[in-house]
């Protein structure tokens, strides 16, 4: 269990799982239900969509507080990276655990969510990478990529 | 100690809590112990962990340490802020939670055995009123608030224990939990992974975090904090041309302004009895505070102070005044900047005799040896995520000029690093940041989970604490 004692739902591990291993995904974001309990799939993407649809979905998540007021919230999320090697030794696969926390979003939001992080990573077997993000710039696919790859990527 | 209000722009939108239960936040170091209640943004008592001994008995609380016969001043920490003395740290927080928190409990408070004494000083352990008596008064007085107490990274396993076997014992707390200061300042800041820089009191320290546990390892400390500070200045004032005398405010009976530099001209107040050091010493700490708040800064580049040309070039700058309590002043101008650099210099510091044995600093001890120690103690795919996410706490990162030089010194020490420095704006968030995430966690919804109940404790004796706050 995490520090905050947050469980995670079944549904988290079975989108991962199609994520991993049926690549039915390219990502998965996660968010914690509304009274804080539970850690939920707040949605899938994949097909069609590239990774600034995804990069968007993180910028303008929302999350709502005890009073009812809407801010922006934090997620977790996996993605699925795949990129050419500069070496030209081919293409690599990097599952990547993302921690998105605005600097922006209220404490409290980031505060369960920092709290409450291991009990989902330690659900989800196989994540080759992860980082914390913070601002919009920290999830630019440049950025990313880089880390990812430990700079190995074209 | 005033509290700062927030700001309305950073003012959370709403209370964390929601439980019924309030839960009590105590979080203990070495100068001040705060304690307030869960689900609130700032602790709502903050009293030095520095208490008077007097005729066989303790007494707390900032207002009660004045000057008296056969008085002195005792801390219930060791320099390691670990706590050395448990009679002590046991009446002390029974102090801060029991009579000046006061939750709600089965036993009116006429009959609790906390009655003011005369002189407005809680008189424990005095006369018949014993500190036994207190508590067997009182039953058990918190059997209805669970307790999150913090500690050091390094606190030994027998401290926890012991900790936990007075809140359960002692108290009867239904639910306790024990939290690292670097876990629930990262939490504080939104983190669950982080690079923890705390400089406080007597320890400055460095601790990785990740996923909300600490990485021992990475575990890293230093005396090159607050207390040293207030010894670099007092070396500072000795070797002043001319010499600054440190009167501290309780000395002085009336003062006459003077021209800066010149001799104070005030009268000094004589006491019919010997004044203690250590009572001596708790005061000139709080005229060094003063002056680390309003004069002292930290250098911010470019370069290291002691480079050629950055000497001359703070001297040239505007300086402050600072008036002592028996009215001398002057301008402090390159000094100021002088003063605190040994914490990243360590051929920068004063050789200060006075309380610090240790005198000069080592190399492993400045900040940036310590992080770059603590770095070199975890996995090294941990390091770039955790230089991203660096987190400054405590009271000494207040000094001006303190955060844009650590990000100098790192920019400078990992190129090519992305770095983050993530330090609160607020000073309160950074005086109190332990205590808010503990706040904070202990009021989550989900944490009634988390706690150690009595049921547990009972069953499996101190060492659940152990297992179960890792
Ligand atoms: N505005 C300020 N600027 C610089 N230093 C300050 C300021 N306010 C307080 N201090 C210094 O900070 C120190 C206390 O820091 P803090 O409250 O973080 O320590 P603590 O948690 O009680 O101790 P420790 O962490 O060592 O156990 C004191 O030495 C005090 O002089
Ligand atoms: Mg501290």
């Amino acid at each position: 269990m995490s520090q905050s004692g947050a469980t995670v739902s079944q549904e988290c591990i079975t989108a991962y799982n199609d994520l991993k291993l049926n690549k039915k995904h390219k990502y998965v974001i996660y968010k914690l239900s509304d009274d804080n309990k539970q850690i939920v799939v707040d949605s899938t993407g994949g097909g069609d969509e590239d990774y600034e649809d995804f990069r968007q979905k993180l910028i303008t998540a929302k999350t709502k507080s005890k009073s009812g007021a809407v801010g922006k919230g934090p997620r977790y999320a996996v993605y699925d990276f795949e990129y050419q090697l500069k070496s030209g030794e081919g293409i690599r696969n990097k599952i990547t655990f993302i921690a998105w926390s605005p600097d922006d979003a209220g404490v409290m939001a980031k505060m369960v969510y920092a709290s409450s992080k291991e009990a989902l990573k330690r659900a989800l077997t196989g994540v080759a990478t992860e980082l914390q993000a913070n601002d919009p710039d920290d999830i630019e696919f440049e950025t990313v990529i880089k880390t990812v790859s430990k700079g190995t990527a074209a | 100690m005033s509290q700062q209000p927030l700001t309305t722009s950073v003012q959370p939108t709403e209370t964390y809590g929601g439980d019924e239960v309030s839960a009590l936040v105590l979080d203990p170091g070495y100068c001040s112990t705060r304690a307030g209640y869960a689900g609130e943004e700032m602790p709502r008592q903050v009293i030095p962990s520095f208490y008077g001994h007097i005729d066989g008995r303790d007494i707390f609380g900032d207002e009660v340490i004045v000057p008296r016969a056969g008085f002195e001043v005792r801390n219930y920490m060791n320099r390691d802020s670990v706590v050395e003395d448990w009679d002590a740290a046991t009446k002390i927080w029974e102090h801060l939670l029991l009579k000046r928190l006061q939750p709600e409990r089965p036993t009116p408070p006429n009959k609790n055995g906390l009655n003011i004494g005369d002189d407005g000083d809680v008189a424990m352990g005095d006369g018949d009123n014993n500190d036994e008596n207190m508590v067997d008064n009182l039953e058990k007085p918190l059997a209805e608030s669970p307790l999150l107490m913090t500690e050091a990274p390094w606190n030994s396993a027998k401290a926890r224990e012991k900790a936990i076997e007075i809140s359960m014992e002692t108290w009867g707390c239904p639910a306790f939990w024990l939290s690292r200061t670097p876990v629930v300042a990262s939490f504080a800041a939104g983190k669950a992974t982080a690079l923890v820089v705390d400089v406080g009191g007597a320890n400055a320290s460095v601790t990785a975090v990740h996923d909300g546990m600490v990485l021992k390892r990475s575990i890293q400390k230093s005396p090159i904090a607050g207390l040293w500070l207030s010894n670099q200045i007092r070396t500072m004032w000795e070797q002043n041309e001319p010499k600054v005398d440190l009167v501290p405010t309780f000395m002085v009976e009336n003062k006459k302004p003077v021209e800066a530099g010149a001799p104070a001209d005030a009268r000094l107040r004589t006491f019919p009895f010997p004044i203690a050091d250590s009572f001596r010493a708790f005061e000139e700490e709080r005229l060094l505070t003063e002056f680390k708040e309003s004069v002292v800064e930290v250098w911010r580049g470019p370069g290291r102070y002691m480079a050629p040309g950055n000497e001359d070039y703070a001297r040239s700058q505007p300086g402050r005044v600072f008036e002592m309590p028996d009215g001398s002043n002057q301008m402090w101008r390159e000094q100021r900047y002088k003063v605190s650099e040994g914490m990243w210099d360590e051929t920068a510091a004063y050789a200060s005799a006075g309380a610090d044995e240790e005198g000069r600093v080592s190399k492993g001890q400045t900040i940036l040896s310590l992080i770059k120690a603590s770095l070199e103690g975890v996995d090294i795919d941990l390091r770039s995520n955790l230089i991203a996410n660096i987190v400054v706490t405590g009271s000494t990162t207040l000094l001006n000029g303190f955060n844009d030089r650590l990000n100098m010194e790192l920019a400078a020490m990992y190129p090519g690093l992305k770095i983050k420095v993530h330090a609160a704006g607020l000073t309160s968030e950074r005086r109190f940041g332990a205590w808010i995430g503990g706040s904070i966690l202990s009021s989550l919804g989900t944490f009634h989970q988390m706690w150690i109940s009595k049921k547990e404790y009972d069953e499996n004796g101190p060492g659940i604490v152990e297992k179960r706050c890792k």
